[in-house]
């Protein structure tokens, strides 16, 4: 059996700077897995070579055969000058997705998005957040890599992403992502990575974690 | 539909919402096609040329019985080049500074030794060097030739008067001395007043001779004078501002810029959306996103090159001219229209990539318009290095190409030609290299 995705030795330089250095990380079936860390640390780094979004300068990044991979970065990744539906049909075209108009008819009710044609640069950050995460879900991915998910959300909208996350675990999939908030790491994540200046300086269960910060608040 | 596809029509769809930007990105390249097409025939037609006077040339001059009106024949010239009246101090130091380009001089004794008729008057020309002096030498012969045809006619009438001289007797002047004349036809009529003798037959068969050569002379000497003359045929061409070279530039020029602007901008703009990570981890390859845009840019050009092509053409068929029109050669101009496009698209896109940021993109695309235009502007002939680095670029293939295909009788040599330099690829491989650029 192997993990639906591991970073072997898998480090980032942007030139003469080291943005992540080896890391070795394995996501199996049902996981969810925080990556938490100061601004900086590395994590969207992290997440972007996972994704295949960025190819890394060292070591590899493995996906058991099959598996499907969505991304969501911290940064809304999508076309301004298209609207909501436009961009979705687009990406669940690329997708491969056999129905592109029905697809993004769901996830734009789904995500409570708007459906009229203008363009999605002129939308609230929180709707392009949402679009964001609609995207990634296109193409009914196995693991969802999510970089500050919640950031722009309101709290209906990060309970329901909170619950689609669950239902994806539940279904033998699993989900990684990136925060800076220690209630939502605590609520949903089971393991947790621990990044500081580019390094991954723990990776362990969520008790070990609460271990750890327990020592560092008594120390 | 095939992934670049999809691209395609995803960049079709933004810059149709961008109407303001595609008007600006048509309607700049065309004004500067007309402005360069007006400065360079402007620039070509008027050279500031100086005109010495050391002889003092009165303003009318009379030869052989003609009157010659000087200042007209001077101002005549002047719709050419730019005459001014300057002293030879001034002439030469103008000269020097490049404000003139080049001086003539009429030296003293210039009047004398013409109206002697015996020698030809020389007139002087100092030219500066670099590439407008061989048009300017051109302007000057033109002058020259314009007043010795003048002086042909006045050579030719005075000489005639001679021949009338000869053949009829009387009284004339040769080199200011007065001279009487017997003349054939008197002679003729004091030979048959004679007895007839052999040797008075003989005299009179070579006056009868004589007098038939004499009365051929006029035309003898005009066509000596003319031995090809040039006879303005009725009939219209084009305007300077529709011609061939012209129309091919204009489509050049609007295709150059169009296609390097759509496609630095476009391509760099995926990185400004943040999607060229999505697009990349295995949606669609750096090739395919390159592709693209170059497609997009054949897409453009294919368009709006045929719309200026066939505005060219009403243009023409309205004004009655033939040849040329576009719709002749359609099937050819259209895939010259999507190479040019396409080849230049390619030279975008590497822009795109390298500059990374789409304002960064365009302004390093509009920067590089307009060398690699004016570069395809100057004949190989006259600045070889310009001709080699224009070589190395597509917009010089592209007007090439259009040239050819829209007026030339067989086109396909050159067309051959200059489709397979565009549909080369090279800048479409090094800007797939590039791309790599927009990942980080």
């Amino acid at each position: 059996m192997t993990p639906l995705l591991a970073a072997r030795g898998a480090g980032r330089r942007f030139g003469k700077t080291s943005a992540l250095e080896p890391v070795e990380l394995e996501i199996w079936d049902g996981d969810a897995v925080a990556l938490v860390g100061p601004n900086g640390a590395g994590k969207s780094t992290l997440l972007a070579l996972l994704a295949g979004a960025l190819e890394p300068s060292m070591g590899r990044v493995e996906r058991r055969k099959g598996v499907r991979v969505g991304w969501a970065p911290q940064r809304p990744a999508q076309y301004g000058r298209l609207s909501a539906r436009e961009n979705l049909e687009f990406f669940a075209r690329l997708e491969g997705e056999h129905d592109a108009r029905a697809v993004a008819e769901r996830l734009l009710a789904d995500f409570e998005l708007p459906g009229e044609p203008a363009p999605s640069a002129n939308l609230s950050v929180g709707n392009r957040q949402r679009l964001n995460l609609a995207i990634s879900l296109l193409g009914s991915p196995d693991v969802l890599l999510l970089d500050e998910p919640t950031a722009a959300l309101d709290p209906a909208q990060r309970a329901r992403l909170w619950e689609r996350a669950a239902a994806l675990r539940e279904a033998g999939g699993a989900i990684v992502f990136a925060t800076q908030n220690l209630e939502e790491v605590e609520r949903v994540a089971d393991r947790v990575a621990v990044l500081r200046d580019g390094r991954l300086v723990f990776a362990g269960t969520q008790d070990e974690y609460d271990r750890l910060q327990d020592e560092s608040l008594s120390a | 539909m095939s992934r670049v596809l999809l691209l395609l029509r995803k960049d079709l769809l933004v810059l149709r919402r961008s109407p303001l930007l595609l008007g600006i990105l048509l309607a700049y390249p065309l004004a500067i096609a007309v402005l360069v097409g007006l400065v360079a025939s402007y620039g070509s037609s008027k050279p500031r040329v100086a005109f010495v006077d050391e002889d003092n040339l009165p303003s009318t001059l009379v030869l052989g019985g003609n009157r010659f009106h000087v200042d007209r024949t001077i101002n005549a010239v002047s719709k050419n080049v730019k005459l001014v009246r300057l002293s030879a101090d001034e002439a030469a130091r103008e000269l020097r500074n490049g404000r003139v380009v080049a001086v003539v001089t009429v030296p003293p004794g210039f009047i004398a030794t013409l109206r002697g008729m015996v020698h030809s008057p020389q007139l002087e020309l100092q030219l500066s060097t670099g590439t407008i002096s061989s048009r300017v030498e051109q302007q000057v012969q033109a002058l020259v030739y314009s007043l010795n045809r003048q002086l042909q006619r006045a050579y030719i009438a005075s000489n005639l008067r001679y021949v009338t001289l000869i053949l009829q007797g009387g009284d004339g002047s040769f080199l200011g001395a007065p001279i009487t004349v017997l003349g054939i036809e008197k002679a003729q009529a004091l030979l048959r007043s004679m007895p007839p003798t052999a040797r008075t037959r003989t005299l009179l068969d070579f006056l009868h001779d004589a007098r038939l050569a004499l009365a051929h002379t006029g035309d003898a000497l005009r066509s000596t004078a003319h031995p090809i003359e040039l006879v303005r045929a009725p009939g219209r061409g084009r305007s300077q501002l529709l011609s061939a070279s012209v129309e091919a530039y204009a489509l050049g020029l609007t295709i150059t810029f169009l296609a390097l602007m759509i496609a630095a901008g476009s391509l760099a703009a995926e990185r400004d959306e943040n999607v060229v990570g999505r697009l990349g981890r295995g949606l669609v390859g750096l090739g395919q996103l390159v592709w693209s845009k170059v497609a997009l840019a054949a897409a453009v050009a294919l368009a709006l090159g045929l719309a200026i092509a066939l505005s060219f053409g009403l243009i023409i068929q309205i004004g009655g001219v033939t040849g040329g029109e576009p719709w002749r050669r359609l099937p050819l101009l259209l895939l010259g229209l999507a190479l040019a496009g396409g080849s230049l698209g390619a030279l975008g896109a590497l822009l795109g990539a390298l500059a990374r940021e789409a304002r960064s993109a365009s302004l390093v695309a509009l920067l590089v318009v307009m060398p690699i235009v004016f570069l395809g502007l100057i004949p190989a002939e006259v600045v070889p290095p310009a001709g080699w680095a224009s070589d190395a670029l597509p917009f010089a293939h592209s007007v090439r190409f259009f040239r050819s295909s829209l007026y030339d009788l067989s086109p396909w040599g050159e067309v051959a030609r200059q489709g397979l330099w565009l549909l080369g690829g090279i800048f479409g491989g090094l800007a797939r290299v590039g791309a790599r650029r927009l990942l980080v």
